[in-house]
């Protein structure tokens, strides 16, 4: 051998020992491991049949037919069908998050047509309401904010084009795994494409820690890199890749070097705001906001050496001066790639990066690949962009089945799999695991789409069974959580649905939609608990002040006591399931809180206006409207003997606002 | 839906010991009936129990520890030179690495039976020496005030977990049937660095969040009815609205009960509450002793005295803030640590001591655990030339009241009141204690959230032997 290739030959032996000494080595795993139900190619189950006339009627789609196996084997039957006006109500909650108006549901108690439900579906579906009922859903899943949270908690500009984004997408039924790809990756998809700017905005949705002083760059970088990793499992794969962190999951079949090698396709990215002004408009901004800045400096200088009293108060000038910039111009809050400050990406020792340990590339998660996959030793042009092709790849056994699981969750109240975020060893087992796999093959096969999914759902005996069923008792005791579907479950309306709701009811909601968030009044003690209290700008316009929730501004210092009291998220972690409490200060906020007496009134004028002053003519308007049915007997009779007491309309009108019938959808 | 509801879980299921873990264990056997009955109803502790409430004087901002309870007399004697190379490295927010030693100008002394030291800052507290235990040794993780507020509040650097009061209420439910659970007595001066969060109930639902005590005559929000509304048209109101949802219902429809329930509490909270908040009839002896009428101490004395009517009538966890706005309006002592901690001393001195005193001899201080501290301590260096930079590497907490064994000190800094060297006690120590003197364990009170079952403590807390 020439003594060139030896060196050459040595060289390559010692490159290949510096990577073997410094990369992590690829996870293995077992076979017991690989065996993980979720992790399981799906399966293409026979939908079950039926001989029974009874049963082959029930059955109006497969969802039925792997619900009522699935039923039988628990020796269990169906609820009847529900009654019309039950249908169009939790039907328009689920869709729309709004109750629907005593007229649609006469309308469609008398449709005699054949065709009289699909067309209140349809309706429902193509309504631009339907986007913002289920961005709300979506919006929970990634913890969107426009603000950074921590201290400053900082107002993220252009944040709120986020929202407008998924309630576009949802409304226009994009299909899911471009929804995936383009949150993922949409500025590397087109750059120059406004709306896959702002769709990849996702990577920086996460609390952001700030503060003055010393910064440790590297620690924040660190932060910001497991924001968005952890969403990545949390969100689309529906794992806890998170736990893995800090060391090997304990459960899973996830190393922490799986965990660094999916943060690694991240490495490149960084923030990066767009702006949307001309180049004249920015400089007249500059223009405009220098008196302020070169006030501020002055302030600045005059803080040196004062302390105190005094030092607060030149610390509150300094705060009134910045409030005083001139509102920040249009722009995209979004990311970018800079492969030139990539972030080296090593194993931390308990998660912290003051211990790196070795170094890895981008690599999918480890249990799924075969034994020995190659990690990317350099990123790819497109990092984000391969992730989000594992992602949304038809044989990635989890992505196509969690969604579906969450759409089965928002419709049922319980996800086939109930921990929705949580397809391994520690989440549940799913209660009917062919009926999840149709679901995600037939999810796949039209093309990825939600309609058809709720076209399913809204068309089947399943979804349309009754509260009510001749067993109650009986199956109450056997599946009080009702896991195996044998009737309609009940629930709460959530925080925004609740508020929408009683707007409009009273007759006041606006059905605006989109742009800037909106500010409404609060309370001035819950502004004080901000650390700027300015923040918290009140929309002028007052009619601004009765749009739906899901353009209210989702600011994690602060949020209103409505929202807090019926269990809205906090916004700083994923939030795939509500919480559903009870407890005496949601009574207060909705009989003492001033938006509660806001919307009193205003039914109550409503009321007068619509019905006149006879309390039974009252009475029924108030029933039909807040609870989508006539009062009963017995409800008649106690409204009839408070409005004979010559009391406050408002009184009554706020009792109609409390009562369980419009709180709760069967 | 039982996930949907689990206010209430059986305590045998609270078996987990790891952070990713037991979840389908413990979901699957919920009882879906028991969880929507009161969720607030008194549950028993997992272990004995030496004290029902909790009242945590949060000195925000962070207190010197050499300006208080851990005297340095080396530090003066280094005044001016840089530190030491044997004294290790520390990181500040702000203090540059060239920054040198400042000593203090307080003035130490024993004190009571135990002779325990403290600074001229504190001459009430100094007579209650004996019931404190002095925890020296403290130390938490971070250097800014965001992330150490919830490290000190909730366990973890970040925003989104619950507060103790949330856990501690989750596993003991409230002792009061018309007052909140777990209250926060904010400093009227205004917000700290962690915001709202962190006082908040993170995952856990929304029935143990806490209540915001405001300043001024309306400490709790929607207690008061709308303008023009009577108290018995209100009743009138809640009568007829009670009846049309037992109207509305099957008979032992437990969900639809305990709404209506819930708005029972919310009349009793409404007619009762005030009466709590309502210190008008305190003797004028006790007003007194809390400094309440005094420029200085009126605040926080009315604050503390509020605390104690608050746990005398039932309620678990209250937090009484010191500290707000601006740095310098916190114990943030950036410019000037004299003005700074003289200041906030004298803001609370009388009424701490006062609520110690008050509340022994009303004989609630045994079952009452007071801990006092903020969410760092601050540098042994001088930041300009007469501050402080935060310091979270060593720096002094106590507790007293609540079955803890006071008239001692638990660990010690180094020489120069940088490090924790002798009984480091982190955060997770400190929350550990307070859940076992409440009877409860940091594994059994946890909570399924994301598949990873959730405690107070990220990494294991160990109860401070020493103390309990």
């Amino acid at each position: 051998m020439k003594s060139s290739s030896i060196a050459i030959l040595l060289s390559f032996v010692v490159t290949t020992q510096l990577i073997a000494e410094t990369t992590a080595p690829l996870g293995t795993y077992t076979a017991v491991e690989r065996r993980h139900w979720s992790f399981q190619p799906r399966q293409t189950p026979a939908v079950p049949t039926f001989t029974a006339p009874a049963d082959k009627a029930w059955v109006k789609n497969p969802i039925d037919a792997f619900v009522l196996a699935r039923l039988k084997q628990e020796e269990m039957a169906p609820a009847p069908e529900a009654d019309r006006r039950t249908l169009i109500r939790r039907a328009s909650f689920a869709l729309l998050g709004l109750p629907p108006t005593p007229e649609e549901i006469r309308a469609f108690e008398t449709d005699k047509s054949p065709n009289a439900w699909e067309k209140v579906v349809e309706r429902y579906l193509a309504s631009p309401q339907y986007g913002e009922r289920w961005a709300q859903h979506w919006l929970d899943v990634v913890r969107y904010s426009e603000t950074d949270g921590f201290e400053y908690d900082t107002h993220r500009n252009g944040a709120w084009r986020f929202r407008d984004y998924v309630v576009r997408s949802l409304n226009e039924d994009k299909p899911y795994d471009r929804f995936v790809m383009e949150q993922l990756a949409g500025d590397e998809m087109d750059a120059k494409a406004e709306w896959l700017r702002v769709a990849s905005g996702l990577q920086r949705m996460g609390p952001l820690r700030k503060n003055a002083g010393n910064q440790e760059v590297a620690s924040s970088r660190s932060e910001v890199l497991t924001e968005m990793t952890n969403i990545v499992g949390a969100a689309f794969l529906g794992v806890t890749i998170g736990c893995a962190r800090c060391h090997d999951h304990k459960f899973d079949a996830f190393r922490q070097s799986d965990y660094y090698r999916i943060q690694a396709y991240f490495a490149a990215t960084h923030d990066k705001d767009i702006a949307l002004a001309s180049e004249a408009e920015q400089a007249a901004w500059k223009a405009k906001a220098k008196a302020t800045e070169d006030e501020i400096k002055k302030i600045k200088a005059s803080m040196k050496g004062k302390e105190g009293d005094e030092l607060a108060a030149i610390e509150k000038q300094l705060e009134d001066a910045t409030d005083s910039l001139p509102a920040p111009l249009p722009a995209l809050y979004s990311v970018e790639n800079d492969f030139k400050r990539a972030t080296p990406i090593h194993l931390l020792e308990r998660g912290e990066y003051t211990r790196p340990k070795d170094k890895v590339g981008a690599r999918p998660l480890g249990v799924l690949l075969p034994d020995g996959a190659p990690e990317r030793e350099t990123l790819p042009e497109n990092p984000r962009t391969k992730l989000a092709e594992w992602v949304v790849a038809p044989e990635n056994p989890l992505t196509a089945r969690v969604m579906a699981n969450r759409i089965w969750h928002w419709y049922l109240g319980r996800g086939i799999v109930a921990t929705t975020n949580d397809f391994g060893k520690m989440g549940l087992r799913p209660t009917n695991p062919e009926l999840l796999d149709w679901m995600a093959n037939q999810f796949i096969a039209g093309g990825w789409k939600l309609k058809p999914m709720h076209r399913l759902l809204l068309n089947s005996s399943t979804w349309k069974q009754s509260y009510n069923s001749p067993a109650f008792e009986a199956n109450m005791a056997k599946d009080p959580e009702n896991k195996y579907l044998w009737h309609a479950s009940r629930r709460r309306l959530e925080a925004e649905e609740m508020r929408d709701s009683m707007l409009a009811v009273a007759g006041r909601l606006n059905l605006k939609m989109g742009g800037p968030s909106i500010m409404v009044p609060v309370d001035k003690e819950l502004t004080n608990l901000l650390y700027k209290p300015s923040q918290w700008a009140i929309a002028a316009d007052k009619s601004e002040h009765d749009r739906r929730s899901v353009y209210l501004i989702a600011k994690r210092n602060l949020r209103l006591p409505m929202m807090d009291a019926f269990d809205a998220p906090d916004m700083q972690i994923s939030c795939a399931r509500r919480e559903s409490s009870t407890h005496a200060p949601q009574a207060l906020e909705l009989t003492n809180g001033e938006f509660a007496s806001a919307m009193a009134d205003a039914f109550a004028a409503r009321l007068t206006k619509e019905a006149g002053a006879d309390p039974k003519r009252i009475t029924e308007r108030a029933w039909q409207l807040a609870t989508g049915r006539s009062p009963n007997a017995k409800e008649l009779a106690l409204a009839a003997q408070y409005l004979s007491g010559n009391r406050p309309l408002r009184e009554f009108a706020l009792a109609v606002l409390n009562l369980n019938s419009f709180a709760y959808v069967e | 839906m039982k996930e949907h509801s689990r206010p209430t879980r059986n305590r045998r299921e609270f078996v987990a010991d790891a952070f990713c873990g037991f979840g389908a264990l413990a979901l699957a056997s919920l009882d879906a009936q028991a969880a929507v009955k009161n969720p607030l109803a008194p549950k028993p502790p997992h272990i004995p129990a030496k004290a029902k409430s909790v009242i945590f004087l949060f000195m925000a901002g962070g207190p010197s520890q050499v300006e208080t309870f851990d005297p340095k007399p080396l530090l003066n004697k280094l005044d001016g030179q840089k530190r030491p190379a044997e004294f290790g490295e520390a990181k500040y927010q702000f203090v540059a690495p060239n920054a040198t030693l400042l000593g203090t100008k307080r003035t130490f002394k024993k004190y009571g039976k135990s002779g325990i030291e403290v600074s001229d800052l504190f001459p009430h507290l100094s007579t209650v020496v004996d019931d404190l235990a002095v925890l020296r040794g403290c130390h938490g993780d971070m250097v800014v005030h965001s992330a150490a507020q919830y490290q000190l509040m909730t366990g973890r650097i970040l925003p989104g977990f619950p507060n103790m009061g949330s856990w501690v209420t989750y596993g003991l439910g409230s002792e009061s049937n018309s007052l909140p659970a777990y209250c926060v007595l904010p400093d009227p001066k205004g917000a700290l660095e962690a915001g709202q969060p962190m006082y908040m109930q993170g995952f856990l639902p929304a029935v143990y969040q806490p209540t915001m005590l405001r300043s001024g005559a309306k400490p709790v929000l929607n207690l008061d009815l709308p303008q023009g509304i009577t108290s018995s048209q209100r009743k009138e109101t809640l009568d007829f609205l009670r009846g049309l949802n037992e109207a509305g219902m099957k008979p032992g429809d437990s969900e639809m009960e305990a709404r209506i329930a819930s708005y029972d509490l919310a009349f009793r909270m409404q007619t009762e509450a005030p009466e709590a908040f309502d210190i008008s009839k305190e003797t004028e002896e006790t007003k007194a002793l809390y400094g309440i009428g005094k420029k200085e101490t009126d605040d926080y004395g009315r604050r503390c005295l509020l605390a104690r009517r608050l746990v005398e009538r039932g309620v678990r966890f209250t937090c009484v803030v010191s500290g707000g706005g601006p740095g310098n309006m916190q114990w943030d002592a950036h410019g000037d640590i004299e003005e700074n901690h003289l200041r906030m001393a004298m803001h609370t001195d009388q009424p701490v001591t006062a609520l110690l005193k008050d509340l022994k001899r009303r004989g609630l201080l045994d079952t009452t655990l007071v801990l006092w501290g903020g969410e760092f301590g601050r540098s042994p260096e001088s930041q300009g030339n007469k501050g402080r930079d935060h310091h979270n590497l060593g720096f002094t907490m106590w507790m007293a009241g609540g079955g803890i064994k006071g008239g001692q000190v638990v660990g010690n800094t180094d020489a120069i009141g940088l490090r924790a060297i002798e009984r480091p006690m982190h955060f997770r120590d400190i929350h550990t204690t307070v859940l076992n003197q409440l009877g409860l364990t940091q594994d059994a009170l946890s909570y399924l959230h994301l598949g990873r079952r959730e405690r107070l403590t990220e990494v294991h807390g160990e109860v401070i032997k020493e103390i309990v």
